[in-house]
């Protein structure tokens, strides 16, 4: 019995890691051995990650500008409703992007959004909606994020700041934000790679436009839709060394002791 | 009239399920306080309402004649050391130190000389530019230490400094806190569940048992004479028992059932009371040598049920002639004594109880 217990969990070991491999494999293989239709549009490449890198980049401070007061107040307050809020800022994490984009979509045709839209230019077709967008789909996962950094952080240490002179303003800076560091760095890396990668809510919602509301997921979509394999082939790799640079990053930064 | 420095008068605190019941405690200047009580008594909460951390439900907390009880807990002056210690990983030795004088806006000449005296009297010069992570748990007590000394506190508040030391370690370290709060001279209210603790470090205590303080007192009041039976329980104290009163022309006779024992106190007749006989305090009698008169009526033949030879002390249990019960006494002594007496589990001896050792508990209420 030990025997094919070992077995089942190398054996689903190799079989899901085996998988990734085939899909890198068929990639490469595409790569080297595939027909090159058209030559890729360098201006369009380049629009499309400075896009991608501004939007998730903007997305990803103010999300996690609003996540940190957030997070610290779920984290060290008891409060009416508080288990019910908690769930709704849950919803971003497990709700589809489309059906997030499209209740962004549909609220800036209500009277309160459409003022709002007024007010700060529209969002809707436009940059900012890729950015609104993004912020929507990652500000749930930050607060969750960085809730369990501040949870991790002994209450302690912020009782004993108070004793020594420190308002909760100062302790908050000189204590909590220090000693939270390494969570919230980790939590902007973490945001800011799966905001690069958001296609569904950002398409519902900034539409896919070339040159315009360009993201790098939105490029490979319209890549693939006009059969451009080469430009799609290259988003891809961008979007894979992203990512696995934040992972390899995260991964040594977790090592490191402050 | 005598002002307390520390004055805690009818303090009352609901968290929830539990409560800390009119509270009332005195120390005084120079003081080193011990509160001592059981696991999940209330001890903390009392502390985090001296230090401000709870809007009281009624009550006063008093320093030196100011009333804090509406301060917050910046604004209070008192130096804490809690249990972990709780220094700050992200700053090293001296910076932790330093961490309470940054809050005050004027110094640095003063502070530099503040902390150089610190460093010295507790013996940590040599630490000060070490990451907190590498110290050791009695480096970390002194560095916890002088970060609370730093401020120059009106008052030190511990709270179960030594509950995450080596019990190897805890008793230098007992006396060397000891020694370095006398030498500052500061007063010190300090939190434990550990009796021995609490007896080395205290010079009075106090104990708070499922939310209420039930006695305040020197170290020899609190060890000799607890005023309740849950003291007493808590004390570990053993041959506890329930009995009758019946006047005596020297004293009172206080009848157990089988056997009665024999009080120097004046005592109404007929009266159910509980009494408590120290396991330390009952004597073995060697042979068929006469007894004083003060232990003769408080003497028993019988015989040793069981003799539990410990590291440093033998417990013994001990049955009356006749007694229905297993045995009937608890008693602790040192291991020499059973050579001496040549004991063995079926023996039959005597023991005596010197009268005035016995512990009445007149009133179960809380008395102080």
């Amino acid at each position: 019995m030990n025997r094919l217990f070992d077995f089942i969990i190398w054996g689903t070991g190799a079989l899901i890691i085996l998988a990734f491999l085939s899909l890198f494999a068929g990639m490469f293989a595409e790569m080297v051995h595939g027909e090159v239709i058209s030559s890729p549009n360098m201006d369009e490449i380049s629009f499309a990650i400075r896009l991608s890198l501004v939007t998730a980049t903007i997305a990803s401070a103010l999300a996690l500008l609003f996540s940190i007061p957030v997070a610290y107040l779920f984290s060290r307050y008891r409060f009416f409703l508080k288990n019910l809020f908690d769930t709704l800022l849950d919803l971003p994490i497990v709700l589809s992007p489309i059906a997030l984009g499209a209740m962004l979509l549909i609220f800036f045709n209500t009277p309160f959004g459409k003022h709002l839209d007024n007010l700060f230019g529209p969002f809707v077709f436009e940059v900012k909606g890729i950015i609104l967008a993004q912020f929507f789909v990652i500000v749930g996962l930050s607060i969750r994020l960085l809730k369990a950094t501040f949870d991790g952080i002994d209450i302690e240490f912020e009782n004993l700041a108070r004793t020594l002179g420190y308002g909760k303003i100062r302790v908050f800076f000189h204590v909590l934000l220090p000693m939270a560091g390494k969570g919230i760095i980790s939590a902007f890396l973490l945001i800011w790679g799966r905001a690069i990668g958001e296609f569904g809510a950002t398409v519902t919602l900034a539409g896919a436009t070339t040159m315009k509301t360009e993201t790098i997921p939105v490029a490979i979509y319209l890549s693939f839709e006009s059969a451009d394999i080469t430009s799609a082939l290259i988003y891809i790799t961008i979007l894979i060394i992203t990512s696995l640079a934040i992972l390899f990053f995260m991964r040594s930064f977790q090592d490191i002791r402050l | 009239m005598n002002r307390s420095y520390l004055q805690i008068q009818s303090l009352n605190l609901k968290l929830g399920g539990f409560s800390l019941k009119n509270i009332d405690l005195s120390c005084e200047k120079g003081e080193y306080h011990v509160l001592l009580g059981p696991t999940g008594s209330g001890k903390s909460s009392l502390m985090k309402c001296v230090l401000g951390f709870y809007r009281l439900n009624g009550g006063t907390v008093l320093l030196d004649g100011r009333d804090l009880s509406n301060d917050l807990p910046e604004y209070r002056n008192m130096g804490y050391v809690p249990q972990n210690y709780s220094l700050f990983p992200h700053l090293d030795v001296e910076k932790n130190i330093r961490f309470g004088l940054r809050a005050r806006k004027n110094g640095s000449k003063r502070d530099n000389s503040v902390v150089d005296k610190l460093c010295d009297t507790l013996n940590i010069q040599h630490l000060r530019k070490r990451r907190v992570r590498y110290l050791s748990g009695g480096e970390r007590q002194k560095v916890a230490l002088a970060r609370a000394l730093a401020i120059q506190p009106d008052i030190l508040l511990f709270d179960e400094p030594f509950s995450s030391i080596d019990e190897g370690a805890k008793r230098n370290l007992w006396m060397e806190l000891k020694e370095i709060i006398n030498e500052v001279g500061i007063t010190a209210f300090h939190i434990t569940h550990n009796l021995e603790e609490a007896y080395t470090m205290g010079e009075r205590l106090s104990v708070l048992i499922r939310g209420e303080l039930l006695q305040s007192g020197t170290k020899k009041e609190i060890f000799d004479r607890p005023v309740t039976e849950s003291i007493a329980r808590y004390l570990n104290y053993r041959n506890i028992y329930e009995g009758i009163t019946q006047k005596d022309p020297e004293g009172v006779k206080i009848d157990l059932g089988h056997f009665s024992l024999h009080a120097m106190e004046d005592i109404p007749d007929n009266k159910k009371i509980k009494l408590c006989v120290r396991q330390q305090d009952i004597k073995i009698i060697k042979g068929d040598s006469p007894v004083k008169d003060s232990l003769e009526r408080n003497l028993f033949s019988g015989e040793i049920v069981s003799l539990f030879p410990l590291p440093e002390y033998c417990l013994m249990n001990f049955r009356i002639d006749g007694s229905p019960k297993r045995f009937d006494f608890e008693l602790k002594f040192p291991r020499y004594i059973i050579e001496r007496h040549n004991l063995y589990q079926g023996k039959k001896i005597r023991v005596a109880v010197w009268e005035p050792n016995i512990i009445l508990f007149k009133d179960e209420e809380k008395q102080k």
